[in-house]
């Protein structure tokens, strides 16, 4: 048995070479995920959590309740639900989705599992769960569409490793984030073949009014308040701007240290987009 | 020496030379070298009042074709017209393909060769710059570049989609990024770089709120007091709606001329003296900086040199203001102030009409005079045209104006387009 972990907003406990995840959220004695998480979200922190701990997997195998291609494009770990080709045999991993917002993800397998029970939740606003939830389910009809430009399907996986896992192309001595196609001189730049450190500077912030904020937030935006957005800059050089994880009571300033972890951003036309999102390290 | 038009070289008297052009190819590279050295003029502008217009698109057009037409001395027929270039975003998609044909069709010019050109924000300014050049190019001898934007017939939700479509969608707007909160970036990166601060920009606000409560044409015509501008609504902190432009229908519309037909039409010309332009990367995080943006150094850079002028020599200058902090920092990349003193030029009221260095928006800029994207680099044309010419409302007259400046530009600034005018030509 061991003690609880909080990692990228989840609390977790290891025991026996399985982990167990859990929102830290409870509503009505229940179990509930946080305004932008689900368990796609925390399946990715957990396996980020096994790889973080030196545990190399590549495969897993997944429930469908889990987005199999967000999973790969956040932590390269494969799937039997994502590639047909997989042999199953050498799949040594499993998740198990809980009824309420747990998880376990082991190499065991065993029906049953026991864990301490995480410390450190705590109870969900009622009004804030359901205004919520209604609206991600809202969100998430495929009768949601776009209403002029927007983020394509295409478009939205062509940047998928990049946006959920960091990954960025070395060129000339350089590390180049978000991935570019070309150099000065017209040829074509590597594919990105590294990961940015998960750490970054906060160099501007700014929160957007409901009102301002763009309409693909226009259900959410009111019920949380607005927007916060971070231009942070990275270790090794790269600048990117990123949305603050909704459940994080955040006021950044210039000069804090943030991490990243892998969010709900917005759904439209049945698909949910997933993002990074910062979480400063004093949370 | 002198070349006539058929070729002969002529002395200073007009004597021949001996020599002729015999081969049709010299012919033609003489005509060239002749039209290369042509210089331009607005010889007519005119604009709609910007605002919430009940008119539709091709209504605000004729309105403001109308206007320019009008403002030409001698009599000007619209099928004179070579090449016209009109900018737009095609706010709202209504009309997103062939929005110039159209607009051409309903303004007398039927049949002339037209286009739509798009570089959001700074599309008029882009149009400008085309038809400038398609005259330089010796192509076209009277050329109209405009522009047009449809904003307020969108629900508020379909709105706030096409505020920020010109920013880089896939990682901008996923980080929840409009044009507010960009602005809101880089606003905050100043105070901290430059120990600017919020009130500086509202010295901007309450100068442009100023100066086009007294423009019949503004959006907004209303002053405000400087605590008014100070607290206001937070829209994207540190930007209140005292910050921010005003989404605005609008048409404007600039007619130019090649010099040797501008007598036709004016004794009264205002000269284009120079055009210049420049990109810069589209997404804020991709830039080297946030506090300055290349594209106005690189056009206004560009435009200085071509007129043979520098910053000082400007009376009066169009700045794209869309947020109060965009002003503050073209204040800089434009020369007006040094790298990093945007903040006190604001706070010693160096931009106020007939009070400081130079006129910063004497229309009110972007965020008095109002902002219908397409329209607004044209629309900067107009009102520099009035200004030298000296036809504006007496009270908001820039006294012994006789150089005027634009500067558009697109988005955050991946474009920029900026343009300087004269009384006279370049010498």
């Amino acid at each position: 048995m061991s003690e609880t972990t909080e990692w990228k907003g989840y609390l977790l406990s290891y025991s026996n070479g399985s982990l167990f995840l859990q929102s830290p959220y409870i509503h009505d004695g229940l179990t509930v995920y946080g305004p932008d998480s689900d368990s796609t979200t925390m399946a990715v922190a957990g396996i980020q959590y096994l790889h973080a701990q030196g545990q190399k997997f590549t495969t897993i195998r997944l429930p469908n309740s889990i987005d199999a291609q967000v999973v790969y494009m956040s932590t390269s770990v494969d799937s039997p639900q994502r590639n047909e080709e997989l042999d199953d045999e050498v799949v040594d991993w499993h998740l198990i989705d809980g009824e309420e917002a747990t998880l376990v993800l082991s190499q065991s397998n065993d029906e049953h599992f026991e864990f301490v029970e995480p410390s450190g939740t705590e109870l969900m606003d009622a009004d804030l769960f359901k205004d919520m939830n209604a609206a991600w389910e809202q969100e998430c009809s495929p009768q949601h569409v776009s209403q002029g430009a927007y983020v394509s399907q295409s478009q939205y996986h062509e940047g998928g490793a990049a946006r959920l896992s960091l990954a960025s192309q070395k060129f000339a001595g350089k590390t180049i984030w978000p991935p570019r196609q070309m150099d000065f001189s017209g040829a074509r730049l590597p594919p990105e073949d590294a990961l940015l450190a998960d750490a970054a500077t906060v160099e501007s912030w700014t929160k957007l009014s409901a009102a301002g904020a763009p309409s693909e937030f226009s259900l959410r935006a009111p019920i949380l308040g607005g927007v916060q957005t971070v231009l942070v800059k990275f270790e090794e050089g790269p600048r990117g701007v990123f949305l603050v994880c909704d459940d994080v009571d955040y006021s950044p300033r210039i000069g804090d240290q943030v991490h990243f972890g892998v969010r709900r951003i917005y759904a439209q036309e049945g698909l949910i987009r997933y993002g990074l999102k910062a979480i400063p390290h004093s949370v | 020496m002198i070349v006539a038009g058929d070729g002969a070289f002529l002395d200073s008297t007009g004597a021949s030379l001996g020599l002729r052009a015999e081969s049709n190819r010299l012919n033609q590279m003489l005509v060239h070298l002749r039209r290369v050295m042509v210089d331009v003029a607005v010889i007519g502008a005119g604009q709609t009042k910007y605002g919430n217009h009940q008119l539709g698109l091709k209504g605000m057009w004729a309105e403001a074709a109308e206007n320019a037409f009008a403002s030409v001395d001698q009599n000007f027929d619209p099928r004179q017209v070579d090449e016209a270039f009109i900018g737009s975003v095609a706010f709202g998609g209504g009309q997103l393909g062939n929005t110039a044909a159209l607009l051409t069709e309903h303004s007398g010019m039927e049949g002339v060769a037209v286009r739509r050109v798009e570089n959001a924000c700074a599309s008029s300014g882009f149009a400008l710059r085309d038809a400038w050049m398609a005259i330089k190019s010796g192509q076209a001898d009277i050329v109209v570049a405009g522009g047009i934007e449809k904003m307020n017939d969108l629900s508020p939700e379909r709105k706030r989609f096409w505020l920020g479509v010109s920013g880089d969608t896939e990682w901008e707007r996923l980080a929840g990024l409009t044009f507010p909160g960009t602005y809101a970036l880089m606003a905050r990166r100043h105070f901290h770089e430059h120990q600017s601060s919020h009130d500086d920009l509202v010295h901007i606000s309450v100068k442009n709120h100023k100066h086009g409560f007294e423009n019949q044409q503004a959006h907004l015509r209303k002053q405000v007091s400087f605590e008014k501008a100070a607290g206001g609504f937070m829209v994207a902190d540190p930007l209140t709606l005292y910050d921010c432009c005003p989404t605005s229908d609008g048409a404007s519309c600039v007619i130019l001329a090649a010099d040797h037909v501008v007598r036709q039409f004016t004794d009264d010309p205002v000269w284009v003296r120079s055009s210049g332009a420049g990109s810069d990367r589209l997404a804020l995080h991709d830039r080297p900086s946030i506090t300055q943006l290349v594209a106005t150094q690189k056009a206004s850079k560009s435009a200085y040199s071509a007129a043979g002028i520098t910053a000082r020599d400007v009376d009066l200058a169009e700045v794209h203001d869309c947020f109060t902090i965009a002003e503050m920092i073209a204040t800089e990349d434009l020369g007006f102030a040094d790298s990093g003193q945007g903040g006190i030029f604001a706070r010693n009221g160096e931009g106020i009409r007939n009070e400081g260095s130079v006129c910063l928006n004497p229309s009110g800029g972007l965020k008095s005079k109002g902002h219908p994207l397409g329209a607004t680099g044209t629309g900067q044309a107009v009102e520099v045209f009035k200004q030298l010419r000296g036809s504006v409302e007496s009270e908001r007259q820039v006294r012994d104006a006789e150089i005027g400046l634009t500067h558009n530009v697109g988005g955050s600034g991946a474009t920029c387009a900026v343009h300087i005018f004269g009384r006279d030509r370049n010498e």
